[in-house]
């Protein structure tokens, strides 16, 4: 580090540069990252937080819950298997509600679910909606910060059934609506895809086991329906995936063009060095010793533009709007801030193949 | 063979293969000894360069064997000659080729720093130097504040910091006028004898001549003289 402390305090303004550069490649990491992880609970915050592991789908519906429906006897059969902890039954479906009283229409994502099952809602104000009597629902908060009250009424376009809030949750949404928890008969009565179904329905079957029984489980999968992860089952949801791979392909990128950018820096800045390299080589300073120097520039400035980034990123999240769909947590900084010092370090090798060419007989017989 | 601190024996460098084939240096044999002050003389091309390259260890010789400080360097490996180079030559390049960010101070800490050890007495060593040297006031100044003539003496001062067995200069005057190239071999001379080490100087500069001992003529990679 000797060398290498030393050049980065004589040329200030080069590696200040490059630093720049590198904080801003950070921060847009970091902010990119910050803004998928917003926009998944966002898009699908009632898939991750539900305490289910996998979910039992019909066979032919893709993997997606509104072409879904199986037969109520299935659970039992679910249930039944030994690997199996728990199992509850879910009915899904997207619906417009309208507010009674004013002209206010509301997108929201219906799931039905015996109310003191292991799906029910955490509710946060009122109470929870009773499994025998028709026509209460439990909505997500964001229902509440858009106007809506307890004892509020709400009617469904299509069958005209009205229903009323008598309480709220939270961090309930999917495919960027908010959703509404009632009991699995209400949802029955308002599911047009059901009119021709005799048997008592459901949409999917949500499962609580280890995922070493997966096998098992599948092999014993009552007929017409199939397993899936919790995984698999956000990907399904209309727009998570494509959202979702927009940003972690830009992220993806960004990783590459800090690679690329240092990649260049130093290899230019190297070959620059060439005759200065020939010269230590002659002096008695080997490949090793050399390599360690750029090195570790690399990581004294990759480490202080990430920390700097870091940094910044919180301000940034300081200021950011309240709705703004923003969630970083330590642990993909973490991740982040290693994988961008990996990449920067990896960027280097290029100068370090370059210093290991150079020999040290060009410092005989040249003018300068 | 006390004394003998640089010995060449039938030393030969051919360059290429077949009808390509340079005879930079043929069948030299040459012994410097302790406190000697060499000069190499030569036309352009004669095998200078190529010379002080095999002396200095950055180049291995084609056939003959090399002696420094009555080690055999002949057969010894790339990362050996490095250690070698390190611990028992010291080098004053033609335009001194000093680090450009390093303090003249650094300059010769980085030669025990290369080893592996840098302490309070290297730097009492490296300031003893260049007081020596009259570059005392100049220890923490860039090289691009130093006057050539200054700089070769900085590159003196970092020669002799490794405390090394021979001291390799490669026409040290090249790129100062000839009173301050007077200066610096004169300053070269008396560190080299009142330090009992050897030196070869690359020349062009027939006027320098009378400061060494001896003066070797090589021509088309023949030594006479
Ligand atoms: N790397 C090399 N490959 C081939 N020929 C070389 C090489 N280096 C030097 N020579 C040849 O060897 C001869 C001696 O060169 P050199 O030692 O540089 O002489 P000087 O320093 O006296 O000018 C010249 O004919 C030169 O062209
Ligand atoms: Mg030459």
């Amino acid at each position: 580090m000797f060398l290498a402390i030393r050049e980065l305090k004589h040329s200030k303004l080069r590696y200040l540069l490059i630093g720049l550069i590198m904080v801003l490649v950070a921060l847009l990491v970091f902010i990119i990252s910050g803004l998928a992880n917003g926009l998944s609970s966002d898009n699908a915050s009632s898939i991750q937080n539900m305490k289910a592991d996998y979910f039992v789908m019909e066979h032919d519906s893709k993997n997606k819950l509104n072409r879904s429906i199986i037969s109520m006897e299935k659970l039992d059969e679910i249930r039944a298997s030994a690997d199996v902890k728990a199992a509850e039954g879910l009915g899904q479906m997207m619906i417009t509600l309208n507010k009674i009283g004013s002209s206010e229409k509301t997108d929201v994502t219906i799931f039905a679910t015996d109310a003191s099952g292991i799906l029910a809602p955490k509710v946060i104000e009122g109470t929870n909606y009773d499994n025998k009597k028709q026509g209460e629902v439990v909505a997500d908060r964001s229902l509440k910060e858009v106007g809506y009250k307890l004892g509020d009424s709400l009617k469904d376009d299509l069958s005209d059934k009205v229903f009323t809030i008598v309480g709220f949750t939270e961090k309930q949404s999917y495919s960027h609506s908010p959703v509404v928890y009632m009991n699995v008969k209400g949802w029955q009565e308002i599911n047009p895809a059901l009119k021709n179904q005799e048997k008592d329905s459901i949409s999917t079957i949500a499962v609580q086991m280890d995922s070493k029984a997966e096998e098992n489980v599948r092999e014993s999968l009552p007929e017409g329906v199939t397993l899936i992860s919790k995984e698999e089952s956000l990907q399904s949801i209309p727009g998570y995936k494509e959202e979702q791979g927009t940003l972690k392909m830009m992220i993806a990128f960004l990783f590459v063009i800090a690679g690329f950018v240092l990649a260049v820096f130093f290899y230019v800045i190297t070959l620059q060095k060439t005759n200065q390299f020939g010269v230590l080589k002659a002096l008695g300073a080997n490949t090793g010793y050399l390599a360690k120097s750029i090195v570790g520039q690399v990581m004294l400035l990759a480490v202080t533009c990430i920390a700097i980034s870091v940094a910044l990123t919180y301000g940034v999240t300081l200021i950011m709007p309240e709705g703004m769909p923003f969630e970083l947590s330590a642990d993909l900084v973490i991740k982040y801030s290693v994988l961008l010092l990996v990449v920067s370090v990896l960027g280097s090798l290029l100068s370090l193949y370059r210093v290991a060419k150079i020999d040290a007989i060009e410092a005989i017989g040249r003018v300068s | 063979m006390m004394g003998e601190k640089l010995l060449f024996e039938n030393v030969s460098k051919i360059y290429g293969e077949g009808d390509n084939k340079v005879i930079a240096l043929d069948n030299i044999s040459l012994n410097v000894k302790a406190g000697e002050f060499v000069a190499i003389v030569g036309p352009s091309g004669s095998g200078k360069s190529t010379f002080l390259s095999i002396a200095g260890a950055l180049l291995s010789p084609s056939k003959g064997r090399l002696l420094l400080d009555d080690e055999d360097i002949t057969t010894l490996s790339p990362k050996e000659l490095t250690r070698v180079r390190l611990e028992k030559i010291g080098f004053v390049f033609q335009s001194s080729n000093l680090v450009p960010y390093l303090t003249v101070r650094d300059q010769l800490l980085l030669l025990s720093e290369l080893l592996g050890k840098q302490d309070k007495k290297t730097v009492k060593k490296a300031d003893e130097l260049l007081s020596h040297l009259g570059l005392g006031h100049r220890a923490n100044h860039l090289p691009e504040a130093l006057s050539g003539g200054e700089r070769q003496r900085v590159a003196i001062a970092r020669s002799l910091m490794n405390d090394p067995e021979i001291i390799l200069a490669d026409e040290p005057t090249a790129s100062l006028d000839s009173k301050r190239g007077r200066d610096v071999v004169e300053m070269l001379a008396h560190e080299v004898k009142s330090r009992n080490k050897a030196a070869i100087m690359v020349t062009h500069d027939e006027r320098m001549l009378d400061l060494c001992d001896r003066v070797v003529n090589i021509t088309d990679g023949k030594v006479f003289g």
